[in-house]
């Protein structure tokens, strides 16, 4: 067993608990909040730093032995700490009350704590945990999102009959299990990720539920990286085939949920579909399971997180600036006041659905490579998908941004300085990402390469 | 400086210029209007230069093409991302065409747009459109030209929308993204499946010789497939065929909006993609009969359409429209050198309307004045020999615009809004009633807050 040279990952852990335990009852919790995500941040930029200098090997925390980090997760630990700070950063002060921050550095915790997980006790532990800031209302009441709950709880009950149902099989690892197994991941997997026709809850959670933490929690991709650790660990035939089955529930349910979306006009079930459907693009690469899908899928779940909160971020300032951004009756026309923020969302959007010269163009364009090349069908569909999501997205930023401004917004203040500078660095790394996608899809190389090496050699086992 | 790194260099000036504004905009920073003037103007003179010296060199050298390879913007396996740009006989005279007619039009902005709240947008996007362009009749493969092609799409888009405080503009710029995005769904699908049935999708490894009068080096169904989607993302780009509707709608945005875009570069962007992929084309009877047919029927559609309409802006979109179509229409008969000359003379007279359009009705009543009110109308009146009926016939269609909203509207639009209402039966909390209209671009109303 390797080591990290410093215990990179409990120090992340223990100042996000620390964050949570002092937000909780500040009387100023953003500062602690803030301070407590920038410290993790740095953490676990330090661990990412030392699994790619180790080639993408797992490295082991030397205090806590039950958490490690690899090629596979090691990066976005990283990067959702970024993502953590960034909406700590941002949240607007309404949102930013001592429970409010204490929820959201909890379901970072909860999170890493799941990446982090070289076992199963403490992957289901992040799992139920990530639950429990909307189980206990920390950001509210939550009657009117009870769907969005139950379907969460769902979840994380098929993941933890899975272990169960190994443990009962004594079998120590994934690629042991039985198929029964793999239909509980998979089950686990299309309530977390919200797949048709089980999206309903994700749609719920956006629309009634708290924005920014409803954001992070679904931004933690929890259920594609299940996935991504299950084809690592080489799986049986059967395995494989319900994998397979997964990835066509995928396509399907990107597809219709991006036609679905035409008769929404809400803004947040609007921006709910969207990213629900251009999430299962991830599932559908990585269910390639060939060396373009699995890259285009880690490259798209990097820029998907990032566009996504960043969206998700503007709308909710938005709201807090004007009401009626809830569920407007025309075509606010905010552009006119808020120009940059009608400028970073337009970026972020058009990030999110793949414009050329931004990251997730590479992340959809090896996708639709991957997919092409095991099952054109399907690759057309994600094509129709992309153009269908494309159109939405524009609807949204009309929506918002475009038309009359209406008689009752009389003078709203454009970005302010904390929000402008986490989204100017969300921009730069989308721009950035994919002027030079090379040095993305490097930090991810080796572990696409420990994949596919996985999958042939799976492939021969049962060929013999 | 060789050419080799000329060629880059033009490409990627006005990319750099749209991100260093962009970024002191979105910064908070604020360059004045004669700063953009000054710096908008140095720009076009740099690139103008730089292509008469890439002319030069290959004029002076006898050179028929250059190519110009940049490695793999990124690769993972045995897939890579070409960056590799091509200046030949057909793309030379687009580039020097773009150069000229975007510092025009920058130079006519300056005085036009002076004080309008969106000067600053409008050079922003007026760059980012250039580097589209510019990469678009220079990509060496299909994936190249998809970079700039999106590029150039996003920015038409974001132009016509110009005035956002109006609620035509919006309506009409969500509508040509729409049929953007579904025409680009053909050029997408040509750039997988040829990288799929070919392993590449470089102008090279596809066509062998140098245009005019290359070959193609792949045969067959698959190949016929390529060619037509091609042609049907060609038809989307210059508003032909099935994508008719768009461009008349595209006239919301600024005048010089209107003349660079829709009257001399990004609807002949379409007609450039023909011409490239002409031997492909060309070797397929489907193929070609198709282009000809798009065409040659959005020709007698638009010159149609053009006589009924009230509007000189309108006017001149469905006249290009009649244009494009005799274009594609010699694209479709092999006629290629006809069709490049007809191309940049039709884009340089169209830009010259489109520029003078907003002075000429002035023009026209000063003089019908000064004749007494006595200038007689003018126009052909080829019409009046047809019988009466058809006349009429042809006249209510024409007023109509051909019926293709209506029939976009009841066969495609309604049908997929229908659809989408139904799969929201797994929403319990969706309500039906507030999805059945969109959120009114014109609609003022009682505060909610």
């Amino acid at each position: 067993m390797e080591y990290f040279s410093l215990p990179y990952l409990t120090t992340g852990l223990v100042c996000l608990l620390g964050g949570v335990v002092s937000s909780w009852r500040s009387g100023q919790p953003r500062k602690p909040a803030v301070l407590a995500a920038a410290i993790a941040f740095v953490s676990f930029l330090g661990a990412a730093r030392e699994v790619i200098a180790a080639g993408g090997g797992r490295l082991f925390d030397p205090l806590l032995r039950w958490l490690d980090a690899d090629g596979l997760d090691a990066v976005p630990m990283a990067f959702y700490a970024a993502l953590t700070l960034m909406v700590v950063v941002l949240a607007p002060k309404r949102d930013a009350g001592g429970p409010a921050m204490a929820g959201m550095l909890m379901i970072s915790l909860s999170t890493q704590t799941a990446y982090a997980a070289a076992g199963w006790i403490p992957l289901v532990s992040g799992w139920w945990l990530s639950c429990l800031p909307f189980i206990l209302g920390m950001f509210g009441g939550q009657q009117s999102n009870k769907r969005a709950i139950a379907l969460l709880i769902a979840s994380c009950v098929a993941l933890t009959a899975a272990f169960v149902l190994m443990q009962a099989d004594t079998s120590s690892h994934v690629s042991q299990g039985g198929e029964l197994t793999f239909w509980l991941i998979i089950l686990a997997v299309m309530c977390r990720k919200g797949v048709f026709p089980l999206h309903s809850g994700v749609v719920q959670a956006f629309e009634k539920g708290p924005l920014l933490p409803v954001a992070l929690l679904f931004n933690g991709h929890l259920g594609v990286l299940l996935v991504a650790h299950s084809e690592a660990a080489g799986l049986p035939q059967s395995a494989r085939h319900a994998f397979d089955v997964l990835s066509v529930v995928a396509v399907a349910s990107a597809f219709i949920i991006s036609i679905r979306a035409f008769a929404e006009t809400k803004p947040r079930r609007l921006l709910a579909l969207l990213y629900i459907s251009q999430a299962s693009f991830i599932l559908a690469g990585i269910a390639a399971a060939n060396a373009a899908g699995i890259t285009g899928s880690l490259i798209h779940w990097l820029a998907l997180s990032a566009a996504s909160v960043g969206l998700v971020s503007i709308v909710r300032v938005l709201e807090v600036r004007v009401s009626s951004a809830e569920n407007p009756m025309m075509h606010l026309g905010l552009a006119v006041k808020a120009p940059r923020l009608a400028t970073f969302f337009l970026l972020c959007g058009l990030a999110l659905i793949g414009l050329p010269g931004t990251l997730s163009y590479c992340g959809e364009e090896l996708i639709f490579h991957g997919t092409l090349a095991n099952h054109p069908a399907v690759g057309i569909a994600l094509l129709v998908t992309s153009a269908f999501n494309a159109i939405n997205l524009i609807r949204l930023y009309s929506i918002l941004f475009l038309g009359v401004l209406p008689k009752h917004v009389i003078e709203i203040p454009d970005a302010l300085p904390r929000e402008r500078w986490p989204l100017t660095a969300c921009v730069v790394f989308l721009v950035f990402g994919g002027l030079f996608p090379s040095i993305i899809i490097g930090w991810r190389a080796e572990t696409v390469q420990a994949i596919v090496k996985c999958l042939v050699i799976a492939d021969g086992a049962d060929q013999q | 400086m060789s050419l080799q790194t000329l060629i880059p260099l033009l490409i990627a000036t006005p990319g750099v210029l749209f991100l260093l504004l962009g970024v002191i905009w979105l910064l908070g920073g604020h360059v004045s209007e004669r700063a953009m003037s000054r710096i908008s103007k140095a720009t076009h003179a740099f690139l103008a230069v730089v292509v008469v010296i890439i002319g030069w060199a290959m004029w002076r050298e006898n050179m028929t093409s250059i190519q110009v390879s940049l490695g793999d913007w990124f690769t993972v396996a045995e897939y890579g991302f070409p960056l590799s740009l091509l200046i030949d006989r057909l793309s030379l005279p687009l580039v020097g065409l773009t150069v000229v007619l975007t510092g025009i039009v920058g130079s006519f902005s300056v005085r036009y747009l002076h004080r309008d709240p969106g000067f600053y947008r409008f050079f922003l996007m007026l760059h980012l459109f250039t580097f589209g362009a510019l990469l678009v009749f220079t990509a060496g493969s299909l994936d190249m030209l998809v970079v700039g092609w999106e590029t150039v799409g996003i920015t038409s888009v974001l132009l016509i929308g110009f005035f956002q405080y109006r609620p035509e503009p919006v309506s009409n710029a969500l509508r040509v993204f729409a049929t953007y995005r579904l025409a680009d769904l053909f050029l997408l699908s040509a750039v997988f499946l040829s990288h799929h049935w070919f392993g590449t999708a470089s102008w090279v490894g596809i066509f062998s010789g140098d245009w005019p009068g290359g070959g193609y080096k792949f045969d067959g169904p698959a190949a016929t497939v390529i060619a037509v989607l091609l042609a049907f993302a060609a038809s989307g780009k210059a508003s032909q065929g099935p994508f008719f509707g768009w461009l008349p709608r595209a006239m919301e945005g600024p005048t010089p909006a209107s003349a660079v875009f829709y009257g001399a570069i990004s609807v002949h962007a379409g007609a450039y993609l023909l011409l490239r992929a002409e031997p492909l084309i060309h070797h397929s009877v489907i193929a070609s009969g198709l282009v000809i047919f798009i065409g040659l029927t959005t020709a007698f559609l638009g010159t149609l359409i053009h006589r009924t309409c009230a509007d000189a802006k309108t006017s001149l979109a469905y006249a290009a429209q009649t244009q494009l179509g005799l274009i594609f229409a010699e694209i479709g008969f092999g006629w290629t050198t006809l069709a490049v000359i007809h191309l940049v003379s039709h884009a340089m007279l169209r830009t010259l309307q489109f520029l003078r359009a907003p002075s000429m009705l002035r023009d026209y009543h000063r003089v019908h004045a000064a004749a007494g009110g006595k200038l007689n109308p003018t126009g052909g009146c080829y019409e009046s020999l047809l019988p009466f009926a058809v006349q009429l016939w042809l006249y209510r269609w024409a007023l109509a615009r051909g019926f293709y909203d209506a029939i976009v509207e009841r066969w495609v639009i309604a049908p997929v809004q229908s659809l989408a209402r139904w799969l929201a039966i797994f929403e319990p909390e969706f309500s039906h009633r507030s999805s059945e209209t969109e959120p009114s671009a014109k609609a003022v109303e009682t505060p909610v807050s």
